[in-house]
Order: C-alpha cells, then sequence, then structure tokens
C-alpha cells in the first residue's frame, strides 16, 4: 500500500458540497518519489480541493505507492489544440540535437586519431547524454 | 504545493537558526533528499541558492549576447540555424532559472533591474571578446565543455529546482558541445588559415575557459556552507583538473598547441609563449599546465574586462527597448531602473 494511504488527512473540520449542480472535476498528478516531476495520473469528481485530495489518495495513492499529490481544477488547465497548433515542425531539427552531429564529428576524429583511440575517447566522453 | 509568491528578501545574516530544525535539514540533505522551496530552510541556504541561481540566470542571458552578434555572420545555413537554435536555449535557461530563483524569494523585474545597475554580477567568462568565427567554435567548446563538467555536478546537488533545472539544461549543452566540437574539428581539419584562426582563438578562450571553475579552492571549502549544504558537489579545482585532463589531450590531438599568452586591455593576444609547465604526470594521472593569472580574473570581475561595459550596455538597452512590452503584460506596472 501507498505511504500515501497510510496516513490519511486529520478528517476533522468542514467540507463544503456545492450549492447546485454537480461536483467540480479535478486533475489529478501523482509524484512517485520526492524529486521526481508529478505525472498526470486522472481525474476525479469533488466539491472543493480539499475532497478531491481524498478521493485523489484513494483512487491514485493505492495502486503505485506515491509521496506526493497534486489536484488542479481541471477548468484552470489551458491546453493547445491537437490540429490547430503545431508544436514539434515537420523540418528537419536536427542541427538544435546532439545527436545532428555525433556521425559527423566521429567522422572527423577519425580523420584525426586511431580507432581504437577514439572508441576509448567516446566512451569517457559526455556520451550518455547523447 | 511548490511554488512560492513573490515575498521581499528581509535577510538578518546574524539569524540563529532553530538548532533542531537545522539538524534535521542537514540530516535531509546527508540521506540524499532533495530539498524543495515550501520546505524550512536555514537563511543562510536561501540566500545562498538565491544568489548561484540568480548569477547562473543572469549568465545565460549575458552569454547570449557575443554569440548572438555571429548569428548574421554565420558561415552557412546550417551553421546560422544552429547558432541561433543555441542562442534561443540559452536565454531559455536564463527564462527557467530566474523562475527558480524567484520561488526563493526575489522579483524578477528586480533582478533584471540589478543586473543592469550592476548589483548582481553575471559570469566572468563573458567580458571577453569574440571577434572571429573561430572564437564562437571555441566558446561552443571550451565554454559549454567546460558548463557542462560544472552543471553536471550541479545536477547532484540537493536544491530540486535547480537540480531539475540543471539536467533539463544539459540535455540542451550537450548540443551545444556537440556543434562546437564539429567547429573545432572543421577549423582545425581545414586551411592553413581556417587552422590559423582555430588557433588564435584558441589563445584567447584557453585561459579564460580554466578560470571558468572559479577562483582557487579554500582550504576548508568542503566543510562550509556551499558544499556541506550540496548546493556543489566538486571543488573548483577539482573541476578544473578534470577539464584539463579532458581538452589538453583534444588540443593536442586537433594539432593545437597550448600558450601562455599576455593580452592587450581590448582581450587581443599580443605575446604568447609554448606553456613550459605544460606536462602529464604519470602517478597522478593528470596533466598540469601553467595557473591562471588570477590578478586578471579579479581585475575583470571588478568590471576591469576588455567588454564589461559593451555586454551590460546592450542589456541595459534592450531592458529599456523592451519597456512597451512589460507595461503591456503587467498592466501599466513597469518602470525604468536609475540612470547608471
Amino acid at each position: 500500500m501507498s505511504k500515501i494511504r497510510e496516513h490519511p488527512p486529520d478528517a476533522k473540520g468542514e467540507m463544503t458540497s456545492p450549492k447546485e449542480g454537480d461536483l467540480k472535476a479535478f486533475t489529478v498528478f501523482t509524484q512517485l518519489q520526492r524529486g521526481d516531476p508529478h505525472i498526470y495520473a486522472g481525474c476525479v469528481d469533488a466539491a472543493d480541493a480539499k475532497m478531491a485530495l481524498q478521493f485523489a489518495r484513494e483512487h491514485y495513492g493505492q495502486d503505485q505507492p506515491c509521496v506526493n499529490i497534486w489536484v488542479v481544477p481541471k477548468q484552470a488547465i489551458a491546453a493547445t489544440e491537437y490540429d490547430k497548433d503545431l508544436i514539434w515542425r515537420y523540418t528537419d531539427q536536427t542541427y538544435r540535437l546532439a545527436r545532428g552531429y555525433a556521425k559527423g564529428v566521429r567522422e572527423k576524429w577519425e580523420k584525426i586519431r586511431a580507432k581504437n583511440d577514439l572508441d576509448d575517447y567516446e566512451k569517457e566522453d559526455l556520451k550518455e547524454m547523447f | 504545493m511548490s511554488g512560492s509568491s513573490n515575498v521581499g528578501m528581509h535577510i538578518d545574516h546574524n539569524v540563529q537558526e532553530d538548532p533542531e530544525k537545522l539538524a534535521e535539514f542537514e540530516a535531509k540533505i546527508d540521506a540524499g533528499q532533495l530539498i524543495e522551496p515550501d520546505d524550512w530552510l536555514p537563511q543562510a541556504y536561501r540566500t545562498g541558492m538565491l544568489k548561484m541561481a540568480e548569477h547562473h540566470a543572469n549568465s545565460e542571458i549575458i552569454g547570449a549576447l557575443p554569440e548572438g552578434e555571429w548569428i548574421t555572420r554565420a558561415p552557412s545555413l546550417r551553421r546560422k540555424l544552429a547558432l541561433t537554435a543555441k542562442v534561443q536555449d540559452e536565454v531559455g535557461h536564463g527564462q527557467m532559472l530566474y523562475r527558480v530563483s524567484q520561488d526563493l524569494g526575489k522579483t524578477r523585474d528586480q533582478m533584471l533591474r540589478d543586473l543592469i545597475t550592476g548589483v548582481t554580477k553575471y559570469h566572468n567568462v563573458f567580458n571577453y571578446p569574440a571577434p572571429t568565427w573561430g572564437d564562437i567554435a571555441m566558446i561552443q567548446w571550451l565554454i559549454d565543455g567546460a558548463a557542462i563538467m560544472n552543471q553536471k555536478s550541479l545536477a547532484d546537488g540537493a536544491y530540486g529546482p535547480y537540480v531539475r533545472t540543471m539536467k533539463r539544461i544539459n540535455m540542451e549543452e550537450a548540443f551545444h558541445f556537440k556543434c562546437g566540437e564539429d567547429m573545432v574539428l572543421t577549423l582545425m581539419s581545414g586551411t592553413a588559415q581556417q587552422r590559423v584562426l582555430g588557433q588564435d582563438a584558441f589563445d584567447r578562450w584557453w585561459y579564460p575557459s580554466l578560470m571558468f571553475f572559479g577562483p582557487p579552492d579554500k582550504p576548508n571549502c568542503r566543510n562550509l556552507p556551499p558544499m556541506r549544504w550540496r548546493m556543489k558537489t566538486v571543488t573548483n579545482d577539482d573541476l578544473r583538473q578534470r577539464f584539463i585532463n579532458r581538452f589538453v589531450p583534444a588540443a593536442k590531438d586537433l594539432g593545437l598547441k597550448i600558450h601562455v599568452v599576455k593580452k592587450s586591455d581590448d582581450g587581443m593576444v599580443i605575446e604568447k609563449q609554448l606553456d613550459p609547465n605544460l606536462h602529464y604526470d604519470e602517478s597522478t594521472e593528470n596533466w598540469t599546465v601553467t595557473d591562471p593569472d588570477w590578478e586578471e580574473f579579479y581585475r575583470v570581475i571588478r568590471g576591469g574586462g576588455p567588454c564589461n561595459k559593451q555586454r551590460l550596455g546592450l542589456r541595459r538597452f534592450s531592458y529599456e527597448q523592451g519597456r512597451w512590452v512589460r507595461i503591456a503584460i503587467m498592466n501599466g506596472r513597469a518602470g525604468l531602473p536609475p540612470a547608471a
């Protein structure tokens, strides 16, 4: 069981309920470990943030251990539209990525260094990031 | 929830921290836990992290200036696209780091004003000129190489928002470095004229790169707050040695000579000789080179570098030109800083 469910919050105090209509939708983000980014987990319906957090603990805190939960009113989230907003362009973008240079750099080094030297060099280089 | 509001900074340097809370905080750091902005922080940690993140942010946006000047003069379309992307990345890094700084308690506008009025500093290395395309290649190879080494060590730190930002930044820096390596390789395997251009630029940037890691270590630096609290994880001298060990052999392979240089006030090399102290120590497996001129380092920090006035002048010009934008988005609340 997730630690977040082992320690339920103090249940005292007022809990609001909507005067009319339905509950509000809250989007839930969970964090699996301290320091990690919060990741989209799903959605709950609740009267307020406090209730949403309580529901989120139950729904999303039980399948996998998580250490922290955010709830955000769904209405407060602004988003792009799939067909209207082009975020990633379709032209060649390799000039702005390290891997766009890897082959050329290797070929140029090859003209300068012996091959085994080059393998050693690349091993110690910042390779894990490319 | 994360994300503190912009509260004014009230720093009491004589503040006595609650010993219990301080012990709890230090235990968290020793256990390798990340510290978050809404956690309890010792005042000295908050001010120290703010100073570090703000200085880093300032450096990112000032650092874009010498390279930005070369976008219109890039030698090919692909190099122009790459340089534009790099400058865009650097300014983006500035944005991310100002955001981290804001959560530590200082407003963005105050930080931008403090930068152009000289209250806060930016990295010394950007006070040197970039007179040729060779300088752009060397900056991207040496300075971005040094920056990755430094930032990889900072990504092992303890302050969550800063650590996460470093990881993101390092991915982009890998592109800058690889692109710089490609440019240096192109120059050094080119015509005699290109190789001279490369060597001259290398001579201008070798010492600023060694100074990049900051002044020599204080004897007790490992016990002082920046390292005890994992704001930094590797000492300046250790990082500098890693850099030397990585770049001296590469420079030799490329046919670059390591020179001790004397520079004019405008940062151009007027005298040079082969580094008499360059040698490899088999026992320590370290390369040794002649130390940087630390008097020059402090003189440039105090404003006496070749380009201090030019860089700040351009930043100030751009801040003033952007006034209408701030007025438009901040609903009329943007003013101008007092004249310098």
